[in-house]
């Protein structure tokens, strides 16, 4: 091709692209939040902040051991559900599991004293509960995704007789010294962690989105100029505004459970030191024995390989798999990386340990 | 040789380096000391603030007979509660209509699958 000829069709596709974004940038103006998390569930528990959902089996003939995946704290599930084609949820249905999710929903005033004992050792177990009764088996599988991973840790080492079978952890802090940024902010010389909490009571979700937004502050505008730059590109906008709404959809949390979060978890590092006591039980991951999958992404600014690494070290699983994969605290999850990378190794470690 | 015009694939590799350096410039300046005292300061500062003004106007609210927004939310979580607890009771009612048996379980999938095996080639059913 000459390079006139080259030069033609490059300025034909130029204004081809911006007569295109015209149209579709009125369209996005106008258009109301993304649909999300579309895959059929029935909500099965439902007691103040916390949901569970069990998602309508997509195959006639399902594993043995119910899968439950819980949620981080500070944000919505629908991450596991973002849109229909890309959605891990549906993944895992049509792959056999019996899938439910623990959810969360924005707390109340009146839930100010919920703290990380109500999570780990109240709605972990009712949900599980619930998830025998509904599936009619006693053993259940869990994946656990960041601040999820560690409820259901704590949760897995203060039960060791069961009923957990098989845990997948993705992302899951577990050194929180060496949580970067998150740690420095939260330095305690310097925050007055019990003026915050008895001042809030709720701590507000844009205090939770603006330390994520702080960790990364180009990531919005940059993303703006993405959107403006693929306006044409239906996919493109799709995906935006699905990842969009789940960013700015960022949870509350009750002040207690953050007072319980930042005092014990990151400033002492118990969990870590296999200090942390929960309703009188020792939340020790030697007592972790069962067959644990730690998933960790290379890139994670948000739970940094260095946080995430020692967790297989510090259980007593025998049967434990690390798998290392390119990407984000997001993309690790959903998106086309997640959907190649993440989601067949993760199903074909739980299939086997399914039945 | 005519110059070419800057290609769509030269803006977002652009801006791809643009975000990079401006986060790697920011996390510089937020990742010391300094930056981690000056932002609990002003948090504590703003929260002080908060609180003083919640106190006072609560008690001119008083004064006033009229309720604070402390009181507003108490009633409007209350209602919220009650509305959930009829959502439930309504959905039980209607569980336990639908059967005569008051509710029989569901009959779910089988749970006889197994993991595909290398010579099947693995995948969904």
């Amino acid at each position: 091709m000459s390079d006139q000829t080259q030069l033609t069709s490059q300025m034909r596709d130029m204004v081809d692209k911006t007569i295109q974004r015209s149209i579709k940038g009125i369209d996005y103006v106008r258009s109301g939040s993304a649909a999300v998390g579309l895959t059929p569930k029935d909500v099965i528990l439902e007691q103040g902040t916390m949901r569970l959902y069990h998602y309508e089996p997509m195959v006639e003939e399902v594993y043995r051991i119910p899968l439950l995946i819980v949620m981080a704290t500070t944000n919505k599930g629908y991450l596991f559900d973002i849109l229909p084609g890309q959605s891990m949820v549906e993944y895992l249905l049509k792959e056999g599991f019996d899938v439910f999710m623990l959810d969360w929903a924005p707390p109340v005033m009146q839930e100010r004293g919920l703290g990380l004992e109500d999570y780990t050792q109240g709605f972990l177990p009712m949900c599980i509960e619930a998830v025998q009764e509904t599936s009619g088996e006693a053993d259940v599988n869990i994946i656990g995704y960041c601040q999820g991973g560690v409820l259901s840790l704590i949760y897995a080492s203060t039960h060791p007789a069961g009923p957990l079978k098989n845990l997948v952890c993705l992302t899951t802090p577990i050194d929180m010294h060496q949580m970067g940024l998150f740690r420095l902010w939260s330095n305690e010389e310097y925050m007055d962690l019990d003026n915050m909490v008895d001042t809030l009571g709720i701590i507000p979700a844009e205090f939770i989105s603006n330390s994520f937004e702080m960790l990364r502050p180009a990531q919005r505008s940059a993303g703006q100029m993405r959107l403006w730059d693929q306006l044409w590109n239906d996919d493109f906008v799709t995906n935006y505004r699905a990842f969009q709404r789940w960013g700015d959809e960022t949870l509350p949390l009750p002040g207690e459970y953050h007072r319980d979060c930042t005092r014990e978890l990151m400033w002492e590092n118990k969990f870590f030191k296999g200090e942390l006591k929960q309703r009188g039980n020792v939340a020790n991951l030697k007592n972790v024995t069962i067959p644990l999958m730690a998933v960790m992404a290379e890139h994670d600014h948000i739970a940094p390989y260095e946080a995430t690494k020692p967790l297989l070290d510090l259980v007593g699983s025998e049967d434990r798999q690390e798998l290392v994969l390119k990407g984000g605290h997001v993309s690790l999850i959903a998106g086309p990386n997640a959907m190649r990378r993440m989601w067949p190794p993760v199903n074909a470690w739980l299939a086997e340990r399914s039945v | 040789m005519a110059d070419k015009p800057p290609s769509m694939q030269d803006f977002s590799e652009l801006v791809t380096t643009w975000e990079r350096q401006f986060n790697e410039f920011s996390n510089q300046v937020m990742g010391t000391d300094e930056f981690s005292r000056s932002i609990n300061q002003w948090q504590k500062a703003q929260l002080e603030f908060q609180k003083n003004f919640s106190e006072a106007m609560a008690k001119q609210l008083a004064n006033f007979n009229m309720p604070s927004r402390d009181d507003v939310i108490t009633v409007s979580e209350q209602l919220r509660e009650m509305d959930a607890r009829l959502t439930r009771i309504e959905k039980m009612l209607s569980k336990a209509s639908a059967s005569p048996q008051g509710g029989a379980k569901k009959v779910g999938p089988k749970r006889t699958r197994k993991p595909p095996t290398k010579e099947s080639g693995g995948g969904a059913a």
